[in-house]
C-alpha cells in the first residue's frame, strides 16, 4: 500500500502524500478534529446558559 | 451616477460620497476592460489589427488590469458605502481618504498612459520600476505598487478606526479582518527574483489567494449587508451563514492553492494538497446560493405581508452573483481542477473560459449590484424597480458572458486534444489547433458575444445615469 | 445529549470559532508546506550540476549542459535529463557569467511582457505558444524549420535571432511584434529559455513532441 518514494526529495509531506490519499486525509482530519471540541464546549456553554 | 465628478450634492453622509466616487471610477475602468477585450478578441481573427502598433500583449495587459483594478475600485467603494450602516458611526478620516482617492486614481491613470503608449522597456530594473513588472495580472510597476500600498494604508486605517468606534457586527468584524489580509497579500507581489518557479509560487500567493479566498469573502459579506438592507432579511440568520461562509472559503480556498502548483517545479505533493482542497471550494459557493435564495424565499411569505424588495436592479443582481459564483468559479473550476485533467487543460482556452464566467459570475455582478445601492442611496429613494434598461443590461450582459465562456470551452476542448494529446504540444501544434476551423468558429462567437457585452454596458451606465432620477420623480 | 432544544448548529458563536479556527490552522498549514516548498525549489548549485544531484530548479550553469526530456518510469512522466556539457553560444560560461545572463533574460522576460500572450510554466496568456519546454522544441533543432529559417546553426543562435526580429521570420499570419530585444537581451532570454526546460515540472507539459522526426512525421503519436 505503501508505495516507493517517487519525488525528487524526501520530505515529511512527501512520504504522506506515498500512500492513497493519505496526505490529503491526514490534512483534512486535524484541520476538522477540533470542530468536535469546539461543537462540545459550545453544547455545554448553550445548556448552562439555558 | 456620473453626473457630477465630485461629490452628489443630494447625499448627506460623507462615507457614502467616497463610496461614490470610487463606483464612478471603478464604471469607467470597467468600460475600458470591455473595449480592450474586444480589441484582444478581433486579434485572435485578424492577428494584422494594431500590429505592432498597439498589440495583443498590450490590449490583454489593459484588459486584465482595468478588471482587477475597476474591480478593487468598486470594493473600495462598497466598503466606504457599507462602513457607516454596519457601524452606526460615520467614517473617520474623510479627508484622508478623499486626498487619498485622489493619488490611486492619479497614479492608475499614469500606469495606463504608460502602459499604453511606452508599453514595454529594455531588460533592466529601471523598465520593472517605472514601466512594467510584466507578471500577469499584477503588472503595475514597482513605484505604483509602493504608492498603492500607501492609499491601501490610508484605507485601511480609516476603516480601521471607524470599526473601533463604532458598533461591530459579525458582518463588519469579518470584512475588517478580511481586508488586513486582502491588503496584507498584495506584498507577496512585490518583489523580483530569477527563479521563475519561485516567482511563480509568490505570485498564487497574491492571485489565488485574493480571487479564491479573500475575494470570495468579501462577497459574502457584501452579500450579507445587501440582503439586509434590500429584503430586510434577519441579521442573526445572514451573520451566521456568514461565518460558514468563511469556515468553507477558507477551509477550502487556502490549501486550494495548491492546485496551481502542480506543475510550476513544485514538489509532487501539491498534486493530492491541490485536487482535493480545491475541489471543495465549490461547496460554500452552493451554501451562498442556497442562503440568497432561501433568504429571498423566505422574506418573500413573511408576515403575510406584500414582499418588499427595496432595490429590484441590485436584487437581481446579487441572484445572479449567487448562480455565477456557483456556476462560473465552482462548476467551471472544477472541470479542470483535478491534476489528472489539468495536465493536458493547464495554460489552454479552458482557463480562460473559467476566468471569464468566474469573474464575471463572483465579482462583476455583486459590484454591479453595489452600484445600483449607491444609486438608489444618492437619490434618497425608497424603492429603487427595474427599468427596461435595467433588464436589458442584466438579460444582455449575462446572456453574452456564457455564450462567450461556452465558446471558449470548445475553444479549449479542441485546443487541449489538438495541440497537447495529439501534437505534443510543441510551437507548431499550438499554430496548428490555433488555426483548425473548430477553434476559429469559437473564436468568432467569443468575439459576438464581447460586443454583445458592451452593449449590455451601455445599457447598464445608461440606466445608472437615469434610473434615480426616475424613481424619484415617481415617487415625488 | 442533556438538553435536546440546544442546537449548537445555529450557534453563531459555534460557526464563529469554527471559522477561526480553520482560517488560522489551515493558515499555518499553508506557512509550514511554504517553507518545505521553497527549500525544494530553491535554485541548486554549480556544485550540484557537477556532482549530478537532481535539483527540482538547477543553478544557471545548466546552461552549460545538454537538457533532455524523457519519460521516467518511477515517476510515471516525463522529467528533465541534464547530459554531457555542451557550449552555449560557443562557450561555457561560468557560474557568475551564468547568472548574470539569466538575470538579464528574466529582467527581460518581463520588461518584453511575455507572459500577455505566451506562458511560462503553463501560465500567462494564451495567445501564443507556451513557452516552458521551448528549447526542446524540435522546430528549432538542426533540420526543424525554424532552425532553417534564420539560416543559423545552431539552436540557441537561431532562436536569438528569431528573437530580435521576429516579424522578419513569420510563421504564421499571427506573428510576433518586434520588441526592441537587443542581441545581448537575445542571449539572455534564450539563457532564460534553457534554464526552465531544466525545471521538473511533474512532466508538463505530457507527452511533449521532441524529435525532428517525430514532427516531420506529423506529431507524437504518429509512427
Amino acid at each position: 500500500m505503501i508505495q516507493e518514494f517517487t519525488d525528487v526529495v524526501p520530505s515529511f509531506f512527501g512520504m504522506l502524500n506515498q500512500g492513497p490519499l493519505t496526505l490529503t486525509i491526514f490534512l483534512h482530519t486535524i484541520i476538522i478534529l477540533p470542530m468536535f471540541w469546539i461543537y462540545k464546549q459550545e453544547k455545554a456553554r448553550l445548556n448552562q446558559e439555558k | 451616477m456620473l453626473t457630477s465628478i465630485k461629490t452628489n450634492s443630494f447625499a448627506g453622509d460623507k462615507g457614502k460620497e467616497l463610496g461614490m466616487m470610487y463606483f464612478r471610477v471603478a464604471i469607467i475602468l470597467f468600460g475600458a476592460q470591455l473595449l480592450m477585450g474586444i480589441i484582444a478578441a478581433i486579434q485572435f481573427l485578424y492577428p494584422g489589427f494594431l500590429f505592432e502598433i498597439f498589440d495583443f500583449s498590450v490590449a490583454r495587459m489593459v484588459h486584465i488590469n482595468a478588471l482587477v483594478v475597476w474591480m478593487l475600485y468598486a470594493m473600495i467603494g462598497s466598503v466606504y458605502f457599507m462602513l457607516s450602516d454596519e457601524t452606526e458611526h460615520e467614517v473617520v478620516g474623510i479627508g484622508l481618504g478623499k486626498l487619498a482617492f485622489w493619488v490611486l486614481t492619479a497614479a492608475v491613470a499614469v500606469v495606463v498612459l504608460v502602459y499604453i503608449f511606452i508599453q514595454v522597456g529594455s531588460g533592466s530594473e529601471a523598465t520593472i520600476w517605472f514601466i512594467n513588472e510584466g507578471r500577469e495580472y499584477i503588472e503595475a510597476p514597482r513605484w505604483a505598487d509602493i504608492g498603492i500600498v500607501a492609499v491601501v494604508i490610508i484605507f485601511y486605517w480609516n476603516v480601521f478606526a471607524t470599526y473601533i468606534k463604532g458598533k461591530k457586527t459579525g458582518i463588519i468584524t469579518v470584512m475588517v479582518a478580511n481586508l488586513m489580509a486582502l491588503a496584507g497579500l498584495y506584498l507577496a507581489g512585490m518583489f523580483f527574483t530569477d527563479n521563475i518557479s519561485i516567482d511563480q509560487y509568490w505570485w498564487w500567493w497574491v492571485i489565488h489567494l485574493w480571487v479564491e479566498a479573500t475575494w470570495e469573502v468579501f462577497v459574502g459579506t457584501l452579500a450579507a449587508y445587501a440582503l439586509i438592507k434590500i429584503i430586510d432579511a434577519k441579521r442573526e440568520i445572514v451573520e451566521m451563514w456568514l461565518w460558514i461562509e468563511v469556515l468553507m472559503l477558507f477551509g477550502s480556498g487556502i490549501l486550494g492553492l495548491g492546485h496551481h502548483y502542480f506543475w510550476i517545479g513544485t514538489p509532487e505533493y501539491w498534486w493530492e494538497i491541490g485536487a482535493l482542497f480545491s475541489s471543495l471550494e465549490p461547496v460554500p459557493l452552493i451554501a451562498m446560493f442556497v442562503h440568497v435564495i432561501y433568504d429571498w424565499g423566505k422574506e418573500q411569505g413573511a408576515n403575510g405581508t406584500k414582499p418588499v424588495i427595496k432595490n429590484g436592479p441590485a436584487m437581481a443582481w446579487i441572484v445572479i452573483n449567487a448562480f455565477g459564483n456557483f456556476l462560473g468559479a465552482g462548476i467551471w473550476g472544477f472541470f479542470h481542477t483535478l491534476p489528472q485533467v489539468n495536465i493536458y487543460t493547464h495554460g489552454t482556452q479552458f482557463t480562460a473560459a473559467h476566468g471569464h464566467l468566474a469573474f464575471f459570475g463572483a465579482y462583476a455582478t455583486i459590484l454591479i449590484g453595489m452600484f445600483y445601492m449607491g444609486v438608489q442611496y444618492a437619490y434618497g429613494v425608497e424603492r429603487l424597480k427595474a427599468t427596461f434598461k435595467s433588464k436589458m443590461a442584466i438579460f444582455l450582459i449575462t446572456f453574452s458572458l456564457i455564450g462567450m465562456t461556452i465558446a471558449l470551452t470548445i475553444a479549449g476542448y479542441e485546443q487541449v486534444l489538438v495541440e497537447r494529446a495529439e501534437l505534443g504540444g510543441t510551437w507548431n501544434a499550438f499554430f496548428v489547433a490555433q488555426n483548425l476551423p473548430w477553434y476559429v468558429q469559437a473564436q468568432v462567437w467569443r468575439t459576438i458575444m464581447g460586443v454583445v457585452t458592451f452593449i449590455g454596458f451601455i445599457y447598464l451606465v445608461w440606466d445608472l445615469l437615469t434610473i434615480g432620477k426616475e424613481a424619484q420623480k415617481a415617487e415625488a | 445529549m442533556a438538553n435536546k432544544n440546544v442546537s449548537v448548529w445555529t450557534s453563531i458563536p459555534f460557526w464563529r470559532r469554527s471559522a477561526a479556527w480553520v482560517t488560522g490552522f489551515s493558515t499555518i498549514l499553508l506557512i509550514w508546506l511554504t517553507f518545505d516548498t521553497i527549500g525544494q525549489i530553491s535554485m541548486g548549485t554549480d556544485a550540484d550540476l557537477k556532482k549530478g544531484i537532481t535539483k527540482r530548479v538547477p543553478a544557471p550553469t545548466v546552461i552549460n549542459y545538454h537538457i533532455d526530456y524523457k519519460m521516467s518510469q518511477k515517476r510515471g512522466h516525463e522529467v528533465p535529463v541534464i547530459g554531457k556539457k555542451e557550449p552555449f553560444f560557443g562557450k561555457e560560461w561560468s557560474p557568475k557569467e551564468a547568472k548574470e545572463l539569466l538575470h538579464l533574460g528574466k529582467l527581460t522576460v518581463q520588461a518584453k511582457n511575455c507572459m500577455n500572450c505566451h506562458t511560462l510554466l503553463g501560465n500567462g496568456a494564451y495567445y501564443a505558444p507556451d513557452l516552458t519546454k521551448a528549447w526542446l522544441d524540435p522546430a528549432w533543432q538542426k533540420g526543424g524549420p525554424m532552425q532553417g529559417m534564420t539560416g543559423k546553426n545552431t539552436k540557441e543562435e537561431a532562436m536569438a535571432e528569431f528573437l530580435q526580429h521576429p516579424s522578419k521570420y513569420p510563421t504564421h499570419a499571427r506573428m510576433m511584434p518586434n520588441l526592441g530585444i537587443t542581441p545581448k537581451e537575445a542571449k539572455g532570454v534564450v539563457a532564460f529559455l534553457k534554464h526552465m526546460s531544466a525545471i521538473d515540472t511533474n512532466g508538463f507539459p505530457r507527452n511533449f513532441l521532441k524529435t525532428v522526426d517525430q514532427f516531420k512525421a506529423g506529431g507524437t503519436n504518429a509512427h
